[in-house]
């Protein structure tokens, strides 16, 4: 009916822009119509005769606003509208050429309901008006002169990408519009806000086509997989593993991690709320040096209607090379020598230990170079540099010199190096750490006071961050892990500390009997370095090195406390 | 009254016999003062990270006194963690630590000495708990051992512990002869028997040894001292009787056993 009346329907008069085509400005249309209504005025009260009350305000009311009428359309009012000229502008299709648009639906694929709807008129309409461009995108958005050449093969479809190519493919031409035919599935991240941006800042419009059902009625879809792109031989990684589920909510999935089709771990999940995206974690061991392709597959739930996106790959540079860690000790102890072991087990690592076995003398292994033995601790960047994490056990901060004790805070803040502190009778408290510079580098507050190192059994939690922290796994499965922590021998002794810094995780915290609860493990990661502080320590066990050791392997046919020390050393590289 | 008159010079020569092997006793210079109990230390019960861990094991009896697991302690093993604690930065406990292998507190002590092993009659649990506190990471030293016969003994035990691993000397280069005083040069350390130490060896034990037994690393787990006596070296030391190199190389060798034992 509008359309009928106004020619154009409302939402072009809407975008339009109201303008007065007189020559005349629109001041003279205004000080015109006031100048005719007081005029009209004067003669009415002039002329008025019989008329009395409301009925001479009513008439020049009248007459006043038929003259402004007239006025009004003197000065030529109209719609200003932009609009495209025909064979001028350009118009860009982009055409979603992932495996998503191969599904069916209704006997035809969203691929070929998107071909059949542009060959069947769109196209050929879009011609006759404007020039148009197809494009056919995945990865990248490549240019195609027929839908014929589309595929539905492509392994991801990235629109904030590939719109931003389509604009900069025709940045000097004048791009009208684009229309976009996608089902929407982006399996690469979405479109970040600078692309967003960057769209908006070109003021072309995008027109969007979807295909495919808006909510799928039954399915499982991994959209997200996040893991370090690099890490170390036989290191444990953390994937963080996002999906969500339409028609599943609180069945059991598997979610299954492979390399070159080999089971590296599985891990069953509770599937959580419709439509929602969960998270979980799949922790498994990098295996290997080499470039390693792992898939994240959660696999097919009876009736699920599409298959294709239960699966994810990622790329790791699982890296041969060795990193060096040097652990300075100040006195023989048990755990020294347990320590040793289980980095001697560890494909990934190199350690090499400095030992203050007298007043005098160091007893140094693990040193290829013998002249690195003849200094003592490095007190040079480039002597300390060269290891990727640094251990330092019962030795008191005075035995640095200020010197190695700024190397050392450098170590973690320039270098990046990972610095793991065990605690023992003359360190942190009791070696005087909280008056010096490697009291920044601690993760905990240390306490004003000495005889803070206890020789007696202390039990250890986990803290619901140390449950989901690889540094605590054990095993897969975070409950069986819990179990393992619960099943795990005593301290023999732990040393106490004070809260934790803010920014600092406690991973675990310590329970011994006539004492507070002490943070145990706590761990920051700054912008470089990770510094770890184990508040009471005993990879092996202290005085019974060898009843723990004992009883882990008795317990499970494997070290646990072995394979935490040799996880802690890792986490510091 | 013929029997009676040889029971009597029977009589006669053994009480002859023993007056004169107590006369001779008395004429030592050293009085055997290791069974006696010495005075507790006032720190006797400090928790350590280190305490001489003597192993206490089945045997006969010593003189018919006592069984040997315990000869020289506890005025060895005190005196010997003097040295330890006055030479190492190792946190050392002044009282010894008795150690049987029945139960499972043998795991608690990662170090263990075992003296006069060529009498140990270990019992089949016990060898079975040896092996295993072994193999997790345990180092047990063996001293005070001497001559074939007592060889053949020690070996009747070890055989048992470990059926399937070889007993060798321990090369020169090992790390436990340097992990802190190099000991390329060994004597043999002689016992408070050979007095005044005219010869240093017991039995036929005149070539003193030092053989091991390895892990799958290369890992000493047991460490022989046959043909010395490091044991009664550590009582004695503070005699001036007692030769001065002779001490002087019992502490050295054990100390490296124990930080040997700590590093590797």
């Amino acid at each position: 009916m509008f359309e009928f009346f106004f020619k154009y329907p409302a939402t072009v008069f809407s975008k339009g822009q109201f303008v007065l085509l007189s020559a005349w400005p629109a001041w003279v249309l205004g000080l015109a119509i006031i100048a005719i209504a007081v005029g009209l005025g004067w003669n009415i009260r002039q002329r008025r005769g019989f008329l009395t009350g409301t009925r001479p305000v009513a008439i020049w009311l009248l007459e006043t606003l038929l003259a402004a009428l007239l006025l009004f359309l003197l000065w030529h009012p109209a719609i200003s509208i932009a609009t495209l000229r025909p064979q001028q502008n350009i118009v860009s299709v982009l055409i979603d050429d992932s495996r998503s648009m191969s599904l069916k639906e209704d006997g035809k694929t969203r691929l070929e309901q998107a071909t059949s709807g542009l060959n069947g008129g769109v196209l050929d309409g879009l011609r006759k008006r404007f020039q148009v461009r197809l494009y056919r995108f995945g990865k990248d958005a490549e240019r195609i002169d027929k839908t014929d050449k589309l595929t539905g093969a492509a392994p991801a479809s990235r629109l904030g990408d590939s719109i931003t190519a389509a604009l900069a493919d025709s940045s000097t031409l004048p791009l009208g519009a684009i229309v976009l035919l996608s089902d929407g599935a982006d399996n690469s991240g979405g479109i970040d806000r600078n692309t967003i941006a960057q769209i908006r800042q070109r003021q072309i419009p995008i027109h969007t086509i979807g295909f495919g059902k808006e909510k799928v009625d039954r399915d499982v879809e991994i959209s997200e997989v996040t893991l370090p792109a690099r890490t170390l031989a036989d290191a444990r990684l953390a994937a963080e593993v996002t999906f969500r589920n339409f028609g599943y909510a609180g069945q059991k999935a598997k979610i299954s991690v492979r390399d070159a089709g080999k089971v590296l771990a599985t891990q069953e999940v509770t599937l959580k709320g419709e439509g929602s995206p969960q998270t979980e974690q799949v922790q498994f061991n990098a295996g290997i040096a080499g470039a390693k392709s792992y898939q994240f597959l959660i696999e097919p739930l009876a009736g699920e209607s599409n298959t294709a996106n239960n699966a994810v790959t990622r790329l790791v540079n699982v890296e041969g090379a060795k990193p060096r860690i040097l652990y300075i000790e100040g006195e023989p102890r048990w755990e020294f020598k347990f320590i040793r072991r289980a980095v001697e087990d560890d494909r990934s690592l190199r350690l090499s230990t400095m030992l203050r076995t007298t007043q005098n003398k160091i007893y140094y292994q693990g040193f290829e170079d013998k002249k690195e033995t003849e200094e003592g601790f490095p007190a040079k960047p480039e002597e300390l540099f060269k290891f990727a994490g640094l251990v330092i056990g019962d030795v008191e901060a005075n035995y640095f010199t200020p010197t190695q004790q700024e190397l050392i805070r450098e170590f973690a803040n320039r270098r990046g190096g990972g610095v793991l502190f065990l605690g023992g009778r003359e360190t942190l408290s009791d070696g005087g750490y909280q008056r010096s510079p490697l009291n920044e580098l601690l993760p905990v507050k240390l306490l004003d006071r000495k005889d803070t190192f206890h020789r007696d059994p202390a039990k250890f939690e986990l803290s619901p961050q140390g449950r989901d922290n690889i540094i605590c796994r054990f095993d897969e499965h975070a409950d069986r892990n819990v179990e393992r922590w619960k099943k795990m021998p005593v301290l023999a002794d732990f040393q106490e500390v004070g809260d934790a810094k803010p920014g600092a995780v406690v991973l675990a915290e310590l329970n011994a009997s006539g004492k507070r609860k002490s943070p145990y493990r706590p761990y920051a990661r700054d912008v470089l370095g990770a510094v770890i502080a184990l508040a009471g320590e005993r990879l092996a066990g202290p005085r019974d090195g060898v009843d723990a050791e004992n009883r882990a392997r008795r317990r499970d046919q494997s070290s646990t406390s072995r394979r935490g020390a040799g996880q802690k050393l890792q986490t510091a590289v | 009254m013929m029997r009676r008159r040889i029971l009597t010079v029977a009589g006669i020569a053994i009480f002859g016999c023993l007056t004169l092997m107590q006369a001779q006793r008395s004429y030592m210079p050293f009085h055997d003062d290791d069974d006696s109990p010495a005075p507790l230390p006032y720190d006797a019960n400090e928790k350590t990270e280190w305490a001489f861990a003597r192993l206490i094991y089945p045997s006969g009896r010593f003189y018919g006194t006592r069984g040997y697991a315990t000869i020289d302690s506890p005025k060895a093993d005190r005196q010997f963690s003097l040295g330890v604690r006055r030479l190492t930065r190792i946190h050392t406990r002044s009282k010894e630590e008795y150690i049987s292998l029945d139960g499972d507190e043998v795991f608690k002590w990662p170090w263990l000495y075992a003296v006069e092993t060529g009498h140990w009659t270990l019992t089949d649990d016990n060898c079975k708990k040896l092996r295993e506190y072994l193999l997790r990471g345990g180092f047990l030293m063996t001293d005070d051992f001497h001559g074939t016969d007592e060889w053949e003994v020690f070996l009747s035990g070890m055989s048992r512990i470990f059926p399937d691993r070889a007993i060798v000397e321990i090369e020169n280069s090992d790390a436990i002869f340097h992990v802190l005083y190099d000991l390329d040069e060994r004597v043999q350390v002689p016992g408070l028997v050979n007095y005044p130490f005219h010869k240093t060896f017991e039995k036929d034990g005149v070539v003193p040894h030092w053989r091991a037994i390895y892990d799958d690393r290369g890992r000493i787990m047991v460490a022989m001292c046959f043909n010395q006596d490091n044991g009664d070296a550590w009582e004695w030391a503070d005699s001036p009787r007692y030769p001065e190199k002779y001490a002087s190389q019992a502490f050295r060798m054990g100390i490296n056993y124990i930080i040997y034992s700590m590093t590797h």
